[in-house]
């Protein structure tokens, strides 16, 4: 509830309980404006509840700044066991654990981009502590989302190298976290393959951001770095041009397709979740390419907020999501963005 | 003892690497042999529920394992990550042996 209204105090109308909780809880911009509200009108009850607020020991709230990063980075040492082992936390040092420095890394690239680009306050927009844990298991070359943390394998060493790598993939994880908390996309069929596209979306973004690339400069690949010099392949996944990212004797050929001719039916991979999300993906790259400038800034946003449109529901198909965005673009920035995000999805093969 | 295993799902798919692992234990030196039948014994496998509860977690994987051994036979399939310590060491075993297979292939 907090969050909801807190996305909207601008107007305010709130009662005095919830301008305390968004100034509490809000991001900066939201606890401005909750505590501008709060001070300057004049009765009674709401002078008090503002000095409260000035006094409280929770946050020092004036002080301090909201979107403040808090990593930890464990160690699992080879085993199963989590989270393991704490090896870094906020502000501290690098160590001499390359996994260890680009996990912490990867978590701060990703929260400043939330932060920055959408004025968002970590995973739940509400100041989560990030986790990751490395050296999970024994030569596992894997990595995933457990619903609190990121995990992350070292790799085979033959065909893969350590999943901490590619900033990607790090960011890739952390965007589950924002589905899982946003839209809650079942992570089944067309929903799961969505919920894939989208971290693959917010994890070339994240990247974008990091190197300042705009989408025309962008590589659109997912997991650059992951695949040891023995593997033919450049990466997990191509946004620009799925089904073309990895074409091994040993790995076979990236099965992803870019348009619904190619939509693969299949039960394995909850239903081809990794497979299909190079319909949406594909999307998004051509939309981001006809918006042109930083992908983050027009096409990114108009995901993002289709991600948090309540309209979403977590059974949503490709053309559902398709119509919320054109929707969104609409609302957003108007009838020339509305226009590319429909053609983007028209040239999929997703009429919206 | 025959042992099939199989891994799906993870960060990425890799057509490839869909095959399954079989694993002929009788062919099996003896003591690489009695080392899966004791981790097969202390995971309790023939007891284990054929479905796990466990939810489907963005990118994790789910190891399926079928082992015929005479009498008994059951396939059970377990989503990552996996609570159970010997049902882990379990999978740990054959996921390197699936990889010892991949590098020799």
């Amino acid at each position: 509830m907090t969050k909801a209204w807190a996305r909207h105090c601008g107007c305010s109308i709130l009662p005095p309980e919830l301008l305390r909780r968004i100034a509490l809880r809000g991001n900066a911009r939201q606890r401005e404006t909750a505590l501008a509200t709060l001070a300057t009108d004049h009765t009674l009850r709401l002078a008090r509840a503002t000095y409260q607020l000035l006094a409280s020991p929770q946050r020092g709230l004036l002080g301090v700044p909201v979107a403040a990063k808090r990593r930890t980075v464990y160690d699992a040492q080879g085993h199963e066991t989590l989270p393991g082992k704490v090896v870094r936390t906020e502000g501290a040092r690098a160590t001499r654990d390359v996994a260890v420095n680009e996990a912490y890394d990867g978590l701060g690239a990703t929260f400043d981009f939330f932060a920055d680009a959408y004025d968002r306050n970590s995973i739940d927009d509400e100041g989560l502590p990030l986790d990751a844990t490395v050296h999970y298991a024994s030569r596992y070359d894997n990595a995933f989302w457990n619903g609190r943390q990121m995990v992350f394998g070292d790799g085979d060493g033959d065909l893969f190298n350590r999943f901490t790598i590619s900033l990607d993939v790090i960011a890739h994880e952390l965007a589950h976290g924002v589905t899982g908390d946003e839209a809650r996309l079942v992570y089944l069929g067309q929903a799961g393959a969505l919920n894939e596209s989208i971290s693959d979306v917010f994890g070339s973004l994240v990247k974008q951001y990091a190197r300042r690339q705009t989408a025309a400069a962008a590589d659109w690949l997912i997991g650059e770095g992951l695949f040891t010099a023995r593997v033919h392949g450049v990466a997990l996944r191509s946004m620009k041009a799925p089904g073309t990212a990895f074409d091994d004797p040993l790995l076979g050929r990236d099965p992803q397709p870019s348009t619904m001719a190619g939509y693969v039916r299949t039960s394995t991979d909850n239903g081809g979740v990794h497979i299909n999300s190079g319909i949406p993906n594909h999307a998004f790259y051509l939309a981001a390419i006809a918006l042109g400038g930083n992908a983050w800034q027009k096409a990114g946003r108009i995901w993002y907020e289709t991600l948090r449109d309540r309209r979403l529901k977590p059974t949503a198909t490709f053309r559902q999501f398709a119509r919320q965005t054109v929707q969104n673009a609409a609302q957003l920035f108007g009838a020339t963005e509305r226009q590319a995000v429909a053609s983007a999805w028209n040239e999929v093969g997703i009429k919206t | 003892m025959r042992i099939d295993f199989r891994v799906e799902g993870g960060l990425a798919v890799f057509p490839g690497l869909a095959q399954p692992l079989t694993i002929d234990c009788d062919a099996l030196p003896r003591p690489e042999s009695e080392r899966l039948r004791a981790l097969v014994e202390r995971a309790d496998f023939f007891a284990l529920p054929a479905r796990p509860r466990a939810p489907r977690l963005p990118d994790a994987r789910a190891y399926t394992i079928a082992i015929d051994d005479g009498p008994q036979c059951r396939t059970v399939t377990v989503r990552e990550p996996i609570a159970d310590p010997a049902l882990r060491e379990l999978v740990a075993e054959l996921r390197e042996r699936a990889a010892s297979a991949r590098r020799a292939r």
